[in-house]
């Protein structure tokens, strides 16, 4: 009687999920690319994760949740075009796509989605990424552009290198771990920005918010010429700052200035109401 | 053809000449200079900025041509073709001065609208003043709605999203423009004012193409 209850319910279990996995679609896309290949993936709803590819092809992998969605693709030479078109009554669930896609590592990439998430790694063209509340993900990048807008989806990106980057957020909460670069600014309305790094390559650092606390972590050795302010919130600084002649005014509390080391880097702190915290690693 | 024969049929030339009227041209230098400087009357009013001038203009012109007894009330008289009208010998004067007066008085309107033009104070981006405010309001509140009424026809579940956003960037712009106006030699102070309008840029850019979508 027991083993019959289990056979049972291992029964129920596998029609389950051959109903649930029927309901869902698989197709894939191949296309051959040559050197610098643009590649766009708009998709309302669903994850989006981009790799690199082993050679001049992009495939992608979509899996569709239902028929309220299609795939609209076009391909004009190194141009490839891919965005979810959804039918009349389609919500977030059944005009959900999920994307994985594989590109060259030069290829620029633009992906753009209202919930995401997004994922891009180990590439060096030019990535644009756009969501809503989309969660941003980036990871491993070196050289490119990296650009980012968020209305209040939170924005990590993790190892990036040498490149410039641009971060545009309203309420997202910004994390920069390990990212350097000639150029690396963020401005922020009431998301709060967490830098963790080195503030390297002798590049420029911004790091801007209206409302949102900015925290900022370097180590002892780290070499920067640093201006801080916040015209309501608190200012903190852990570092012992070479004092600089400038027209920006000190203010105990609330604005500091100075440099270490060499001053390769410029790094600017800046909140409208904000906290601001430069911490020693 | 003859001067007299000439005169009385210059006013249909605008089509080009016949043959007739082409050997009379190569011979009657008087003529040829009058219709010389008719085409370069035509040619300079053509490069005058385009004006709609008042009926106060039109009424002048044909006081003037009254006044001086080029125009009168049409008659109906039969009036012999072979008779040399003393009258048809200025006939030629018609289009140069109504083409003089016109000019003079296109030149005066664009005169005027320079001066008007030129009243109006220089407006920099630093300073904000009061008058200006509420028109800037008004404006990007007429097109906050726009933007979204449009992602409520749409995604109505994300208008309330876009609206509290748009509040947000809202309010970092008026900080930023009060301390823009209050330190306008202030680097900083156009840094957040810049990156408060790169973020409503954002936020626009995103519920267009959301509602386009």
């Amino acid at each position: 009687m027991y083993r019959r209850n289990e056979v049972s319910a291992l029964l129920v279990v596998v029609v389950l999920a051959a109903v649930t996995a029927g309901a869902q679609t698989r197709k894939e896309f191949h296309f051959r690319v040559h050197r610098r290949a643009s590649v766009s993936i708009v998709n309302q709803y669903g994850p989006v994760s981009v790799k690199p590819s082993s050679g001049k092809s992009v495939l992608v992998t979509a899996i569709l949740y239902s028929d309220k969605a299609e795939i609209d693709q076009r391909h004009s030479g190194s141009r490839i075009s891919i965005a979810t078109h959804l039918l009349p009554g389609a919500d977030a669930d059944s005009g959900r796509v999920d994307y994985e896609v594989s590109v060259p590592a030069d290829a620029s990439v633009t992906l753009r989605s209202a919930t995401g998430p997004l994922h891009a790694e180990k590439l060096h063209g030019d990535v644009i990424l756009e969501g809503n509340t989309a969660t941003v993900d980036v990871r491993d990048l070196s050289d490119g552009h990296v650009h980012v807008k968020t209305l209040n989806g939170p924005v990590t990106l993790t190892n990036v290198t040498d490149g410039h980057v641009e971060i545009t957020s309203v309420g997202g909460e910004v994390s920069l771990m390990s990212v350097s670069g000639p150029f690396v600014h963020v401005n922020s309305n009431s998301g709060r920005i967490i830098y963790d790094g080195d503030f390297g390559g002798g590049g420029e650092y911004s790091l801007m918010t209206h409302t949102g606390d900015i925290e900022a972590t370097a180590p002892a050795y780290a070499s920067i010429d640093v201006l801080a302010s916040s015209s309501q919130g608190q200012v903190v600084n852990d570092f012992p700052l070479q004092p600089v002649h400038t027209s920006f005014a000190a203010r105990a509390g609330s604005a500091f200035a100075g440099t270490m080391g060499k001053a390769a880097s410029s790094v600017k702190l800046l909140s409208f109401s904000g906290k601001i915290h430069l911490k020693k690693r | 053809m003859t001067c007299d024969e000439f005169e009385r049929v210059l006013p249909e030339l605008e089509g080009g000449h016949s043959s007739e009227q082409e050997e009379h041209l190569r011979s009657c230098s008087s003529c040829s200079e009058l219709v010389s400087n008719l085409n370069a009357i035509t040619d300079n009013a053509r490069l005058l900025p385009e004006y709609e001038p008042g009926p106060q203009v039109w009424n002048a012109i044909e006081t003037a041509l009254r006044q001086e007894g080029l125009i009168r009330q049409p008659q109906l008289q039969l009036v012999s073709p072979a008779s040399s009208s003393p009258r048809w010998r200025f006939a030629w004067l018609v289009p140069i001065a109504a083409a003089a007066l016109f000019g003079s008085g296109l030149f005066l309107i664009h005169r005027q609208v320079d001066r008007q033009f030129a009243v109006k104070p220089a407006v920099t981006t630093a300073s904000v003043t009061t008058p200006a405010e509420p028109a800037r309001n008004v404006a990007s509140s007429a097109d906050e709605e726009q933007i979204l009424a449009a992602i409520a026809a749409r995604a109505p579940a994300m208008r309330a999203s876009y609206e509290s956003n748009l509040r947000a960037v809202e309010a970092y712009i008026r900080d930023a423009e009060l301390s823009a106006h209050d330190n306008p030699n202030d680097q900083i102070a156009q840094q957040y004012l810049t990156n408060a309008y790169e973020q409503r840029a954002m936020v626009y850019e995103m519920a267009i193409n959301r509602a386009m979508q």
